[in-house]
């Protein structure tokens, strides 16, 4: 009998304007905008390789380990165009420097600043919007639509069970949404991968199965709101104007409100406050690097050349400089490295702050079921905040690699190579060589001494040889499917529990429903 | 009888379960912003004064030292306005932060703390309540008007007499219009009184004048879709259809539209990244470099030696010069390239009114990008104005070689700015300035025309369509 209901519900439901609005809309929706999306992918793809490619070919310049500050890219999620998330808001890379540890906060603040005017457009909002709206028009007169016809006294006059009626109105709607559902996520999907720079593996459509699971779950709680309301009511005209205003309060309404609320109840701290912790800390710093005292002053003569990002190296010194200068990095490059760390404390505890923030106005938007939905959608895409931060914590142990690196390289930052392409046993040579020149008596020794030094030179041209970068710990970034999953099940157990809720609810609410 | 009609429907409608809950939800929503408002506006303004002072105190030190106040580091934060009630324009996401000396301008930055992890932060403001919440109870008042009453055959009974259709189509438009007007007026009724009575800011007369002008706007936009809705009512011969027909307009209009905005402009105008801007300035530099080498400024323009006389001052100073404005054409290119994206998405997205109504309530309130792209502006015409002070004060200093550039170490070294101190009274400061009301107007203008030119064609097509409905 169930099925018997569901059959013609189903059937009498397909013929439905609103139906054929909607799902002609999804359709069309996704046929347009899938391609701008994906070409937006692309793009983004385009500029993320291009940057990757001249920043790797400038670090295998590199001549000196001090220059190693290249910058990590964060490469655009795939699925960005299902969820568009922080994707736009953030611009994902990291410097690595041996003075600062990457934290979140320097990924963003770059890019145009202007765009934050623009809402973003993804695949999700159709679904959010169109699709909800959908499953609540087809819902809102399943009970109270038939008490007006008269037919809902006719189905019960039988021997069917109201729980069958019920089941079997649910399945319908189930099925007549999975239509426009499957079909969206078809062309979508179908579109995405058209496109040659696309490649999805295969984690990334386990990803989309779970997003279509929940973009499942998610029109069948919409439904069932509907199907609740039109169970309380006796005019469906009713029940659509409380689906109407739910809908706007889920949609809009909480989404905006809870941003507000959480600002409000979870005030930063003021910002003179983290300013002064930071400039203090400067200070100490400062001081430290203050007392470390080296003397440079038998140091005679430097030349310097440019090095790759922007640094330099040193290309000839003698020996009392090289020396001086060995010293001076290994006793301040260690001090720069501890304060990293303590930078990086104040500035994790201030970011920490954003974050409560940001997760209490999640918490608070969760009685929407509609940001439930865009949370999940995000966190599955790989493009909500909590991936930022993972690619962040991946650029962080990266660092620490690099800084491993460069310190056994380098004997703790003590070595000439750390800073200079000539050797000690160079700096020597030039360094007699040169001081001859200097204290020879009369102008003939001199002109000799001077004719050594320049033949030395020529001998011994600066070797400026880019290092050997065999070993050196490449950054690879991983997005663990696994990882965001566990984030993930929160919010798909709670689509669950608001399904099973909401059938609860309305199936109390129709088993004493006045059929009259 | 227009009277008449107009009375029924507004009755009618009073007493539907749709108006009481608009009702509720809008004045919530109205006095929740307001609250909300007060409190952010209170702490914005505090701390701009603060900040404002703090900046004002440092150049104030630096008058002890004419040449000094080229070189000061200017901080100027966009003032917040009480307007952002009416209109936020998202200016909390905007960079609200300038940095500046006499010679060079930066590009703007985010001010202070702003939570850049919360999603796109919009403003409960005055716009955002009626741009989507009324514009929806709109179409849900509106979308029965017509065809409910055909279902319910009353519609043939009122034409059955000697009213026009034109009447009856006008009564229930303005019978729509002063039902919307109710939860209208009264949410702006609490939201004001909210503002006015926490003393948080004057309310000047002129602000008065622009609050009336959004008040105004807003009843423009709102008459769109109420125009809207009666058309569809009168396209369609059952409500059911006529309320499926109008939920995808508005989805399609206040939703779907107004978010291509970054889409459009990302594929069509994208601005330059900043690595290409990084990669323009150093390329800017090195021309002017090149140039140098060239001798194109004179001999020894390169050489900075603490003495004077080692070097060719002049030849310097203009090789600084160029220097300075090269790198500030490449950064205000890269600005107007980044306001250009940001403008050309949203002038494609026009064909929503939402994005046209949202455009000129920031117009007429004064805020969001324009404030910011004014700032900018103001900053340019200041930079000029101070430099030009300068060189008038230096001028009255005959041991100083009258050369302003920008290179702090030199001009100090050589004296190439007079060292003398000034009146602090006499230099000229920053303040930011309003646009004129007029201005404002000016700017907001062709989007009123647009709005009004929305409300002529739904009107004509409603006005049409329902000349044509079969009311039986």
């Amino acid at each position: 009998m169930i099925w018997k209901i569901a059959k013609k519900e189903f059937l009498l439901n397909l013929m439905t304007f609103k139906f054929a609005v909607g799902a002609v809309a999804c359709i069309v929706l996704t046929a347009v905008f899938m391609p701008i999306l994906a070409a937006d992918y692309q793009q983004r793809l385009g500029t993320y390789n291009r940057n990757v490619g001249d920043n790797e070919t400038e670090l295998r310049n590199v001549k000196v380990y001090r220059s190693i500050t290249h910058t990590i890219y964060r490469p655009p999620a795939v699925l960005s165009a299902f969820s568009a998330g922080m994707e736009k808001q953030m611009v994902g890379n990291a410097k690595i420097e041996l003075d600062k540890v990457p934290e979140l906060s320097v990924t963003q603040r770059k890019g145009n600043p202007y765009l934050p005017i623009f809402a973003v457009f993804d695949e999700s909002l159709i679904f959010k919007i169109i699709i909800s709206i959908l499953a609540l028009l087809v819902a809102y007169d399943v009970i109270s639509g038939e008490r007006e016809q008269g037919t809902l006294k006719l189905m019960l006059s039988g021997a069917t069970a109201r729980h069958q009626v019920l089941l079997g109105k649910i399945m319908a709607g189930l099925v007549t949404l999975c239509v426009p559902v499957a079909i969206t996520f078809v062309i979508g999907l179908v579109i995405l991968i058209s496109f040659p720079m696309v490649a999805l593996s295969g984690s990334d459509w386990v990803r989309i199965g779970l997003m279509f699971v929940a973009s499942i779950a998610f029109t069948l709680i919409m439904y069932q709101l509907g199907l609740l309301f039109s169970c309380l009511t006796r005019r469906s005209a009713i029940s659509m104007v409380l689906g109407l205003f739910v809908w706007i309060i889920f949609a809009i309404v909480i989404p905006n409100a809870s941003v507000q609320l959480a600002t409000q109840i979870r005030p930063l701290e003021s910002e003179e406050k983290r300013d002064g912790r930071m400039l203090s800390l400067k200070n100490d710093l400062a001081r430290e690097l203050g007392d470390i005292k080296v003397d440079f002053s038998s140091s005679l003569i430097t030349s310097d050349e440019g090095d790759v990002f922007g640094g330099y190296y040193a290309k000839r010194r003698d020996i009392y400089w090289l020396h001086a200068e060995q010293k001076l990095n290994s006793l301040d490059i260690p001090v720069k490295l501890r304060y990293a760390d303590k930078f990086w404390e104040l500035e994790h505890s201030n970011l920490n702050s954003f974050f409560g923030q940001r997760t209490l106005a999640n918490r608070l938007s969760r009685i929407s079921p509609i940001s439930i939905y865009e949370n999940v959608i995000a966190i599955l895409a790989g493009t909500d905040l909590t991936s930022f931060q993972d690619f962040i914590n991946q650029v962080k142990i990266h660092r620490n690699e690099v800084v491993g690196y460069i310190r056994s390289r380098t004997d703790n930052f003590s070595s000439a190579s750390f800073f200079a392409v000539c050797t000690e046993e160079e700096s020597a040579e030039y360094t007699k060589l040169y001081l001859q020149k200097e204290k020879a008596g009369d102008e003939q020794a001199k002109a000799r001494a001077e004719q050594a030094l320049k033949e030395w030179e020529l001998e011994n041209p600066v070797k400026a040889v880019s290092l050997n970068l065999q070993d050196f710990p490449w950054f690879k970034y991983r997005p663990t499917l696994a990882g965001d999953l566990e984030k993930a099940i929160p919010d798909l157990v709670m689509l669950a529990i608001a399904n099973v809720v909401l059938f609860a609810a309305s199936f109390v609410a129709f088993l004493r429903y006045d059929v009259r | 009888m227009l009277y008449q009609i107009v009375r029924k429907e507004i009755l009618e409608n009073l007493m539907s379960l749709r108006f009481t809950l608009s009702l509720v939800l809008t004045v919530s929503l109205f006095a929740a912003s307001s609250f909300v408002f007060v409190d952010d506006h209170r702490d914005q303004l505090q701390q701009y004064w603060q900040k404002t002072n703090q900046n004002l105190s440092g150049f104030r030190e630096q008058s002890a030292q004419l040449y000094k106040l080229a070189f000061y580091d200017y901080d100027i934060y966009r003032q917040p306005k009480l307007l952002a009630l009416c209109a936020g324009g998202f200016e909390e996401s905007l960079p609200g932060h300038f940095t500046f000396d006499a010679f060079s301008t930066n590009l703007p930055q985010l001010a202070g703390q702003s939570n850049f992890t919360l999603p796109r932060f919009t403003n409960l403001d005055w716009v955002f309540i009626v741009s989507l919440i009324f514009s929806f109870i709109a179409f849900v008042l509106a979308y029965d008007s017509i065809c409910g009453e055909r279902e319910k055959g009353t519609l043939r009974l009122i034409l059955a007499g000697s009213t026009p259709r034109a009447t009856v189509l006008l009564g229930k438009y303005l019978g729509l219009m002063l039902t919307l007007g109710i939860p209208l007026l009264l949410g702006l009724l609490v939201s004001l009184i909210i503002v006015i009575a926490s003393k948080v800011d004057v309310v000047s007369p002129a602000l008065w004048i622009r609050i009336l002008g959004i008040v105004a706007l807003s009843f423009l936009y709102i008459s769109i879709f109420v125009f809207l809705g009666l058309f569809i009512s009168a396209r369609t011969t059952r409500s059911s259809i006529s309320m499926a027909s109008l939920l995808l307009v508005w989805v399609v209009l206040i939703i779907l539209i107004p978010s291509l905005g970054r889409l459009i402009s990302d594929r069509l105008q994208r601005s330059p990244t900043p690595e290409e801007f990084g990669r323009a300035k150093a390329e800017a530099s090195r021309r002017v470099e090149d140039d140098m080498s060239a001798g194109k400024f004179g001999e020894r323009a390169g050489t900075q030696t603490p003495n004077p006389k080692e070097c060719n001052p002049p030849a310097r100073a203009r090789y600084a010069n160029a220097e300075a404005d090269a790198e500030n054409r490449v950064i205000e290119d890269h600005h107007n390239k980044m306001i250009t994206q940001a403008v050309v998405g949203r002038n494609l997205t026009c064909i929503s009114p939402a994005v046209i109504y949202q455009r000129t309530s920031e117009a007429i309130a004064g805020v969001g990008i324009n404030h910011c792209v004014n700032i900018y502006q103001q900053i340019k015409q200041y930079q000029v104005q101070l430099k030009e002070y300068i060189r008038d004060r230096d001028r009255e200093d005959p041991d100083s070689l009258h050369l302003l550039f920008d290179d702090e170490n030199s001009v100090a070294e050589w004296n190439a700015i007079s060292k003398r101190p000034v009146s602090f009274d006499s230099v000229p400061k920053f303040q930011e300035q309003d646009l004129a009301l007029g201005q404002s107007l000016k700017l907001a203008i062709w989007d009123i025309g647009l709005l009004a030119l929305f409300n002529l064609v739904f009107f004509t097509a409603s006005f049409v369509s329902f000349l044509r409905y079969d009311v039986r």
